[in-house]
């Protein structure tokens, strides 16, 4: 027994010794793979939040805009798209796009704003400030009422309650005067250089060879971002709060607001998986088939009555095949052939083209300053349109051309614009904004009849052939994920996929 | 000198002999002594044994299990005795820690398996011929050449932040199971690689005992790595005596098992239309087979191929070939006084069922084992190397880069044949005019895309031990597993030439989309070393006995992995990962992981019929927060052996033991779940991402997961209590556990709502519930003199429950490494293996609501429950027959109930070749019980009428599409999981030993085996084996299977021979 008491006590020593280099020795969990959370910066995490925004705005939503749009419509040869072309979405539907843009753009906007904020460096406290305003605008327009106010706070808050978009947009309005009303001669900016991936900074992203980027630099392209969004989102307003839409737009006129004359957009995608435009990888490289979207009947037949060259740039031929919108049931064999829209891998993605805002000035013109400026402003907008895809618009404003900026009323005028519009959003892959303005104005027009009657008139929207919603009517939004529904208590009870969005028509 | 040793020697004769059992059955490793001498040799695993003695010694022979006897051997020169069993009390089983216990002692249920058991019909990986014999054991092997096998115990407890593995221990060092070559780059792959798990690198040859502890009283003191049981394997060691060999080998002929039934109605086309413009379709959606000759597929230089519209039978069957394998082993072993030696070499060659080299294996292996005696100072040691190099085919769904060889061979419509397709290159098959767009030629893909693995992998142990007084000692052992594995892949680059039939000159005008090609490197290493320092006391009281240990113990796990990938290759044919126009992309992770461990185990015995264990364990680990990381857990059980303690000996009884346990261990989170990080700022989207570095930009962002500092180890507690009895001296048993396990504070990534910036939370929560019983039954219905008859039997059930997931969602969604829309779901109630797939809306009362447009059904808003994917209950029967030199036996392994999924299935009912399709003749019809909504009543609800919309023959396809169809198609897709295999069977031959002594050889056995014949599934299933899946081999394998490869049925002939 001697031996045993004896060996216990060399056995606690033991122990002792050895656990007390325990906590060296066990202090390696931290990754190696990852680096911390202390590192982030505003440069470092700009162009990722910026490219989730692209991924989602110019890669999911942009293939529900280009069939909602009716520039393009599901395949009779393949599947993909079904249920977006019957208008059959349910909670399942886009709830990568809705992570992405929660999780991967507003989620670090939000860190980048809070960092800008603490170091005083108003560029990127701007900068973020109006990617996540446009980034929100987008979800309000898709699901109408969106956790906001109280939303990306981690796990201080798992159950955020919904917002009306009324309110989202004013805050939203809001939080773009703060930011512009900011000191960008401070010291303590810091300038963006090639991390700004939608107005780069020339040159290396070194900051001394950058030196002269606050005078100047991007910034003030920034600026006019800024004013072109609160401009586009004042416009939104006209149908259910007219007052404060054309109070919004008059104070950024008499301010002096400067608008954009250059697209705000991601480029420099190249044709390689992973570095390509995110629809293009989305819709070609990741899937075995390049040709599940195919022409349009609606835009096609209004391209080939005008004799519009640019119909080349959307389908790849001066004539086309297409298909009537959502007649992915009818495989005749002619539809084997109908075109496809003509996707390109080194698109860029637009987040406000040259060409809407001057589309977007001209209809604030129409509405609110009597019309002045509005034809040259509209003529601006077509001739920046033609050229994006490579074609010269003159002939077309010309006096009796196809595209002549109406005289008639008012109504007419924003029919133009509004029209014109919808065809230049096809370039830069912004097919959903061409879905958004056709419910704020409901132009392109309606037909009353399907696009196969002889009496359709030819750019007119027609419902898709295998619509699941009641006769006639057309989707205004797309439902809550339900990844939001179960991890959310807050959600509110789903709405049908006709009811509008709050500034909707 | 040298001289009186031989002189000493020339006194000595051999005696050959064998030791047997009261059924004539050889008793393996039975140790013969020569009375009064120090000479001592053990039996081979036969019970065949040679000594060398002098004239009229008497021979001493015992055995663990029986009683010991002793034999003059006057002049014979050969001696067979046999031994009386000494009951199951003093049967010996490897517990915990590696220590040999009498079985009698321990509170809680073992199997254990010895050498001729695992090696009766040659597997590879010893694990599979466990399958169907282990009560409470999901032991199946995953289909596929070369593929893993999985192993479940008692269910599965750990949904999310860990696994379900048990511990493999060899002599006593936890080894590493990994199954290399598994990762892709893809967020999602979509394509599936089983190069096979380390555990099958061990020759099974050169196992002595496989003991199986399934539950946590049994396992707890090995802390957390055995949280969910332990297999403990015990290597063959030297024993004294001269130089054995043994030698196994044998030549094993497989092929694929179980393939779907087609369709023999329709043959190729679409919309009920055969060829014309739907001749590119790669469906069986055409018109009935009438036997006239018609042309099909590509037109080329003005020309088209002509064939009898028919059926092509066993047309799957007949792409696969018959695998041919070869299991060779070798081994020397022998020993002196003080030291003991056992080597043994293993090499296995294969090439599988897939046509070419694509399944290729080959495996070397050696190992070196000694033990050593010196006085009161034992040192063991082993050493083992293994190299394997194998093929495998991959499978899934094929990508950008190319196509799955198993997809296109399923898609084939069935009234073209595959096997005509192998001259790839012929201009009517070759990538520009195959007969479809749609798909590839599946011998394309096999002979220029090629996957290959070499892997090495050294492991082994050193065991000191010193007896310090002889009721104390100490052990030291120390032992380490390091396994690396290169893995080589590539897909050819290729592209329809413009103008052929599948650059777009077809009438669908479909254009094949070029294949990107591909090339990936992985480099894969797991190193784990593990050390116990042990101090053992053993004192035996008055009537009270003690046997006592202290340990600590030092672990750690690290991994590293990089792959590397390039596509869009540049030079056809050149397989380097320079050859790209755009940069590579490459992934680098490493982990490390440390714990230690100190604990304590007591066994206080009663008079040898009641005996009491105590163990505790305390764990500090790397993983969790460094200021909260140790965790204590404890755990007790105990044996009552009553037939001891009351006088039982006028009744049939021969033993009856009860016995109850309770434990508990900790298991520690996986690494870096407690510190907040940024990621690489790549953006994924659906079927691809947008990646950084970006045009000379790169960025990192927040990671979407929100780590936790205060995590805590998931805790897994479990009581069992069991009943084991035994009658009519022996001949009839029974052993009933019944246990209920825990698993408490799981660890996971709790996904949450979007808008909160984040993905998901980890976070501990829930508790989910295994309780069971299981079974195990033997009898032996004729003991003769020359003919014995064993049958065995075990019965298992585990009832699986989500208990709570308190603080978390209402319920855990299973990830798969699809992006199904079906997934298993652990909600609060259910099992964590319930089912959930898209379901058709349906109105109040129960009518399905469909499209007026189409007559084809609408989805309804939130998933549908479609049944449980685990078993209700698990049987096996094993029969063995000894007649004189003969050995009959054979084992059924029976499974019921549960669902899975089969993607086979899905591409089936999307071609049109699967059975089900030909619902209705396909004619039109009304889908029953069917209603449209037509506007809305007073109170603003839906007002439905009957639905007068067929489904027509053109939308036949649609109907059973997953992509138009979804609500619908997983009716068919889910299929019963029931199955019942005769899993192996074998005969052996004993030559007779004056034939085997002819060739100096002390034993020879031949034996004919065979394994997984005859299957039987329930009619509903005519797609898969169900014990196929390529979804891993852990929870997620439970779902079932996507398009994975077909199981395989096997048959051989052995030779095993001692010298």
């Amino acid at each position: 027994m001697k031996i045993f008491f004896k060996s216990s006590f060399l056995i606690i020593l033991f122990f002792a010794i050895v656990l007390s280099g325990c906590k060296k020795v066990l202090d390696i969990n931290k990754s190696p793979n990852t680096p911390g959370q202390e590192q982030a910066t505003p440069k470092l995490v700009f162009p990722s939040a910026v490219m989730a925004t692209a991924a989602q705005v110019g890669g999911e939503y942009a293939i529900l805009g280009a069939l909602w749009g009716e520039y393009a419509t599901q395949s009779a040869f393949a599947n993909q798209y079904r249920t977006v072309e019957q208008y059959n979405l349910n909670g399942l539907d886009f709830e990568d796009a809705y992570e992405g843009m929660y999780a991967r753009a507003l989620g670090n906007y939000q860190l980048i704003i809070n960092k800008a904020r603490e170091q005083h460096d108003w560029n990127w406290f701007l900068m973020a400030t109006v990617m996540k305003a446009y980034t929100a605008q987008v979800l309000v327009d898709l699901y109408g009422e969106i956790p906001f106010f109280e939303a990306l706070q981690g796990s201080g808050n798992l159950a955020p309650k919904f917002d009306d978009g009324y309110t989202i947009y004013k805050s939203l309005l809001d939080s773009i005067d703060v930011a512009l009303g900011k000191d960008f001669a401070a010291s303590t900016n810091t300038p963006a250089g090639k991390a700004d991936l939608v107005f780069p900074g020339t040159g290396s992203t070194d900051i001394a060879a950058d030196a002269d980027w606050i005078t100047k630099g991007n910034i003030n392209k920034w600026k006019q971002f800024a004013n072109t969004l609160e401009l586009k989102m004042y416009l939104r307003m006209v149908n259910k709060k007219p007052a404060e839409a054309q109070a919004g737009i008059q104070k950024l006129y008499s301010a002096g607001a400067n608008f954009l004359t250059e697209d705000a957009a991601v480029r420099g995608f190249k044709a390689e998986p992973g570095q390509d435009n995110p629809m293009y990888e989305q819709n070609i490289q990741g899937l075995n088939t390049s040709t599940n979207i195919r022409a349009s009947f609606t835009l096609a037949s209004f391209l080939q009555a005008k004799a519009d060259p640019r119909i080349v740039y959307f389908y790849g031929s001066a004539n086309p095949v297409s298909m009537h919108q959502g007649d992915y049931l009818n495989t005749t064999a002619t539809y084997g052939s109908a075109n496809t829209l003509v996707q390109r891998a080194t698109d860029p993605v637009v987040f406000i083209s040259a060409a809407e805002s001057y589309f977007l000035q001209a209809e604030a013109r129409v509405r609110y300053f009597a019309g002045a400026d509005a034809k040259a402003l509209y003529d601006k907008g077509v001739l920046a349109a033609f050229t994006s895809m490579g074609e010269n618009g003159a002939p077309f404003i010309a006096a009796g051309g196809k595209y002549e900026f109406p005289t008639g009323s008012q109504e007419q005028q924003i029919e133009a614009i509004i029209v014109q519009k919808w065809i230049s959003f096809g370039y830069g892959v912004h097919y959903l904004e061409g879905y958004f303005e056709r419910n704020r104005t409901g132009y392109p027009r309606t037909s009353p009849v399907y696009s196969t009657e002889s009496s359709y008139v030819p750019g007119q929207f027609v419902v898709s052939k295998n619509t699941v919603l009641p006769a006639g009517a057309f989707p205004k939004r797309i439902p809550i994920p339900n990844e939001e529904r179960t991890g959310n208590a807050n959600t509110p009870a789903s709405v049908p996929l006709t009811t509008p969005v709050w500034w909707s028509l | 000198m040298l001289c009186l040793t031989i002189q000493v020697f020339a006194q000595l004769k051999t005696i050959t002999g064998r030791v047997t059992n009261a059924e004539g059955k050889g008793i393996s490793y039975a140790t013969v002594a020569v009375k009064g001498t120090s000479t001592t040799v053990a039996a081979d695993e036969n019970g065949n044994f040679s000594i060398q003695a002098p004239p009229n010694a008497v021979l001493q022979f015992s055995a663990s299990g029986y009683t010991s006897s002793e034999l003059n051997i006057r002049d014979q020169a050969f001696i067979e005795t046999r031994l009386t069993a000494g009951g199951a009390l003093t049967e010996v089983v490897v517990t915990a820690l590696g220590q040999t216990r009498s079985k009698a002692k321990i509170g809680y249920a073992t199997s254990s398996f010895n050498s001729e058991e695992i090696n009766r019909s040659s597997p590879v990986n010893p694990m599979d011929a466990l399958a169907g014999k282990v009560p409470g054991a999901n032991i199946s092997r995953l289909g596929g050449p070369n593929s893993s096998t999985k192993v479940i115990l008692r269910g599965y407890g750990v949904i999310q932040g860990g696994d379900n593995q048990p511990l493999y221990v060899i002599d006593g060092i936890p080894m590493t199971d990994a199954r290399f070559g598994e990762l892709d780059l893809d967020l999602l792959p979509s394509e599936h690689y089983d190069f096979g798990q380390t555990l099958a690198d061990l020759n099974p040859n050169d196992i002595e005992s496989i003991s199986v502890l399934k539950g946590t009283a049994a396992t707890s003191i090995y802390g957390s790595q055995a949280r969910n049981g332990a297999i403990l394997i015990t290597t063959k060691r030297g024993r004294g005596g001269k130089l054995k060999v043994e030698y196994a080998g044998s030549v094993n002929f497989s092929m694929v098992s179980k393939l779907p039934d087609l369709q023999e109605t329709f043959g190729q086309g679409w919309d009920a239309t055969h060829g014309g413009t739907y001749i590119p379709e790669n469906g069986s959606w055409g018109s009935k087979f009438d036997a006239r000759k018609r042309v099909w597929g590509s037109i080329v230089d003005n020309s088209q191929l002509i064939k009898p519209y028919v059926f092509i039978d066993d047309n799957v069957r007949n792409f696969y070939e018959t695998a041919v394998e070869a299991n060779n082993s070798i081994s020397f072993s022998g020993g002196g006084e003080n030291t003991n030696y056992y080597f043994s070499y293993n090499n296995v060659y294969s090439n599988g069922v897939v046509p070419t080299n694509t399944d290729l294996l080959s495996r070397n292996g050696v190992a070196l084992r000694t033990n050593s005696k010196y006085n009161n100072f034992t040192i063991n040691s082993s050493f083992n190397y293994v190299n394997r190099k194998a093929n495998a085919p991959f499978t899934g769904q094929g990508d950008a880069a190319g196509a799955s060889m198993f997809e296109d061979v399923l898609q084939v419509p069935t009234d073209i044949k595959v096997t005509d397709f192998k001259d790839y290159k012929n201009k009517f098959f070759n990538v520009d005019n195959y007969f479809t767009p749609y798909a590839e030629n599946p011998y394309y893909i096999l002979y220029e895309n090629r996957a290959t693995q070499t892997s090495d992998r050294f492991f082994g142990n050193v065991d000191l031990s010193y007896r310090l007084t002889p009721e104390f000692s100490a052990q030291l052992r120390a032992g380490g597993d390091f396994a690396n594995a290169r893995t080589f892949a590539y897909k050819a680059v290729n592209a329809p030439k413009p103008g052929t039939w599948n650059a777009g000159n077809n009438p669908e005008g479909a254009i094949r989309k070029p294949d990107d090609g591909t090339v990936r490197e992985g480099s894969e290493y797991i190193g784990a070393i593990n050390g116990d320092f042990i101090l053992r006391y053993n004192h035996s009281f008055d009537k009270i006995t003690l046997e006592a240990l202290a340990g600590y113990n030092y672990n750690q796990e690290q991994s590293r992995t990089v792959l590397t990938e390039i596509t869009k290759l540049l030079i056809p044919g050149f397989y380097n990962l320079s050859n790209s126009t755009i940069k590579p992309n490459s992934t680098d992770a490493s982990t490390k992981r440390r714990s230690m461990a100190a604990y304590g185990q007591a066994i206080l015995g009663y008079q040898e019929q009641l005996y009491l264990t105590l163990n505790a364990r305390n764990d500090w680990s790397s993983t969790l927060p460094i200021n909260n990381n140790s965790f204590f857990y404890p755990g007790a059980n105990l044996a009552w052996i009553a037939s001891r303690t009351f006088d039982l000996s006028n009744t049939k009884v021969s033993l009856l033991k009860l016995r109850a346990g309770y434990g508990k261990t900790g298991s520690d989170p996986l690494p870096y779940l407690t510190a907040q990080s940024l990621v690489l700022g790549s953006i994924p989207i659906p079927f691809g991402s947008v990646d950084f570095p970006f045009n000379g930009v790169s960025s990192f962002r927040s990671s979407t997961q929100i780590a936790n500092e205060s995590l805590k180890p998931i805790i897994t507690s479990e009581a069992e209590a069991g009943i084991e009895a035994r009658f009519f001296k022996n001949r009839l048993g029974f052993d009933v556990t019944v246990y209920d396990k825990r698993t408490e504070g799981q660890i996971f990534a709790v996904p949450i709502a979007p808008s909160t910036g984040y993905l998901t939370l980890v976070k501990n929560i829930g508790t989910t519930q295994n309780k069971g019983i299981e079974v195990a039954a033997d009898v032996k219905p004729v003991v003769k003199k020359d003919l014995t008859w064993t049958v065995n039997y075990t019965f298992s059930k585990n009832k699986n429950k989500v208990l709570e997931l308190e603080g978390g969602p209402d319920y855990v969604r299973i990830p798969t490494y699809y992006n199904f829309n079906a997934e298993m779901r652990a909600y609060p109630g259910k099992p964590v293996t319930a089912i959930y797939a898209p379901v058709p809306k349906m109105t109040e009362d129960g009518k399905i609501i469909v499209n007026p447009a189409t007559g084809l059904s609408i989805l309804s808003d939130d998933k549908g429950f479609y049944g449980n994917a685990d078993y209700d209950f698990m049987m096996g029967l094993t029969n063995g027959v000894a007649y004189k030199n003969w050995n009959l036996n054979f084992s059924l392994d029976y499974r019921k109930g549960g669902i899975m999924y089969s993607g086979t299935s899905e591409l089936l009912l999307f071609t049109g070749n699967a059975y089900v399709t030909t619902y209705n003749d396909r004619r039109p019809f009304i889908i029953p019980n069917s209603v449209i909504e037509n506007g809305v009543d007073a109170n603003g609800k839906p007002v439905y009428v009957e639905n007068t919309t067929p489904v027509l023959e053109a939308d036949y396809d649609d109907y059973w599409n997953h992509g138009t169809n979804d609500q619908f198609t997983y009716k068919y897709s889910f299929i019963d999981r029931s199955f019942l295999k005769l899993r192996d069977i074998s005969l052996s031959y004993r030559l007779p030993v004056t034939w085997a002594s002819k060739i100096r050889s002390t034993g020879l056995m031949l034996t004919a085996y065979g394994g997984n014949f005859l299957l039987w599934t329930p009619g509903s299933n005519v797609y898969i084996d169900p014990e196929a899946s390529n979804l891993g081999n852990d929870l997620t394998s439970q779902f079932g299977e996507y398009r994975t490869a077909p199981t395989q049925f096997h048959f051989g002939v052995s030779l095993k021979a001692s010298f």
